[in-house]
């Protein structure tokens, strides 16, 4: 049967594939067209060059800040621009922006639209770590580098992606809400971590940190034991509800879960996670069970394929 | 025939010829693999060309946005199939809901150019591995792919798949007894 397996033909790709990605590329690198200046804005270029001459000396000595581009859209007018590190991107609500996570030396990565009523920081844009703060407001961000390269901290969380596309919100209080349009994002908060699928949502809470993530069709009662579990000392109760909640693919929820519950209430877990689908050879249940990190890691991985 | 990676893979100055937004670079990075990916994705989605197409140019465009930030650490073809692993996962979470057991009129697409010239018998094994191949689950359907049609090795497909060599093993050995089963019961 092997030798039938490596004699299966290889099939040519059409053409026409290349094509698209050429047009694609094209589109990407397209020059952004010149905006209209008025003519007070000349007048201050003017003053401007003069102070950059005096500044040439030490702008010449230093590398140029790394920069994103941004389109800032405000009812129909246009603006673009650029964000570099340190500074602030604020939109009110009447205004929304696309920022190209793009410069000389990282080639363009993804994108990040920036919702009315948001507030984000360019944080680093080096090789190795591309990361962006967000204060509040919500951003959609569809990335395509490679993993843990991109990140969004906010006030209870850091989300980094593992090659993906997702919505993050914070609010004024910090609270944030995670939901995951494709591939897998981790949050990560002072050693926690919740590790979410495409399809799934993970709250996140000031000095708690990520929740427990949930998949968004689960049921509202499941959510909200979820909800009182995570940041409202629900105990063992709310524990009662996920457990009679959940369905196969919430096996997703229980896993986290089976980490986080007192130790007492842990066999409950164990026992709910394996009612739903057989323990996967290999996986030990008295290693699980003491949590080791090595087992939970492979039966996360055969849990992963009813996600 | 399936051919090892080694002939064709890409070389270091192609890759840093990408890292500076070379097109013509970007085009021989495509030439090298994108028959062995573009394979994949049609024995993944049980011959569906639409799918595999979509599936490959989402892959190199990916991979062609992403090469500036490629550090070498590890291997690039580990980076281009951990992309094709993700891709097919999640056409495969998209398609779940109406996904089907592989037809033989859908299999028939997977025929080579030059099936006709083949002797009869010899044809009718492949279509039956095929067949067998397109029915079996997702997670025993991938590292056969990624097994036999880029040759990779435990450790490859263990850092492609994000698992562990255990698992690989595990899943190969299970998904050639399956395979087996199946080819049996369409002999």
């Amino acid at each position: 049967m092997k030798d039938e397996l490596r004699d299966l033909p290889l099939v040519k790709a059409p053409d026409s594939i290349w094509t698209s990605i050429e047009a694609s590329l094209d589109t990407s690198i397209k020059p952004q067209p010149r905006t209209w200046r008025p003519a007070w804005a000349w007048a201050i270029a003017a003053v401007a060059v003069a102070v950059l001459g005096a500044a040439a000396w030490y702008s010449l000595t230093r590398p140029p800040k790394p920069a994103w581009d941004v389109v800032r859209v405000d009812g129909k007018l246009t603006e673009h621009g650029k964000i570099q590190v340190g500074e602030w991107l604020q939109t009110d609500s009447s205004s929304h922006a696309r920022i190209t996570l793009n410069n000389p030396s990282v080639g363009d990565i993804g994108t990040i639209d920036v919702a009315p009523n948001t507030r984000v920081r360019m944080v680093a844009s080096r090789p190795g770590e591309q990361r962006l703060r967000l204060a509040r407001g919500e951003i959609s961000a569809s990335v395509s580098a490679p993993p843990r390269l991109f990140f969004v901290d906010t006030p209870a969380s850091t989300a980094v992606d593992l090659g993906c596309a997702y919505t993050m919100k914070a609010d004024e209080d910090g609270n944030g809400l995670l939901r995951v349009t494709l591939g897998w994002v981790s949050l990560e908060w002072a050693g926690r971590e919740a590790l979410v699928p495409a399809g799934a949502s993970c709250r996140t809470h000031p000095k708690i940190g990520p929740g427990t993530p949930y998949f968004d069709d689960a049921s509202q009662a499941l959510q909200d034991a979820l909800g009182e579990f995570d940041f409202s000392s629900g105990g063992e109760s709310a524990v009662d509800t996920v457990l009679a909640e959940a369905r196969v693919r919430d096996t997703l929820t229980l896993w986290h879960l089976l980490s986080r519950v007192e130790p007492a209430g842990r066999l409950r877990v164990y026992n709910r996670i394996v009612d739903l689908v057989p323990l996967p050879k290999g996986v030990s249940a008295d290693r699980a069970l003491q949590l080791d990190p090595e087992t939970l890691k492979l039966w996360r991985e055969e849990l992963a394929w009813k996600w | 025939m399936v051919t090892g990676l080694s002939d064709r893979e890409i070389s270091a100055d192609i890759i840093e010829s990408c890292r500076r937004g070379d097109r013509d670079a970007f085009r021989a990075l495509y030439e090298a693999y994108k028959d062995k990916v573009y394979s994949i994705a049609l024995y993944f989605f049980h011959g569906d060309e639409a799918a595999a197409s979509d599936m490959t140019q989402q892959v190199f465009l990916k991979l062609i946005r992403g090469i500036a930030q490629f550090r070498g650490e590890a291997g690039f073809s580990t980076w281009l199939y951990r992309l094709v692993v993700n891709a097919c996962m999640d056409g495969a979470r998209r398609a779940k809901p109406r996904e089907m057991a592989a037809t033989a009129a859908v299999v028939d697409v997977l025929a080579g150019p030059d099936s006709q010239e083949r002797d009869f018998a010899r044809e009718q094994t492949a279509r039956s591995v095929r067949a067998a191949l397109s029915a079996l689950p997702v997670k025993f359907r991938l590292p056969i792919l990624l097994r036999y049609f880029e040759d990779l090795s435990y450790g490859e497909m263990a850092a492609a798949m994000n698992c562990s060599m255990g698992t690989v093993a595990s899943r190969l050995n299970r998904g050639h007894k399956m395979l087996a089963r199946k080819l049996e019961s369409l002999r």
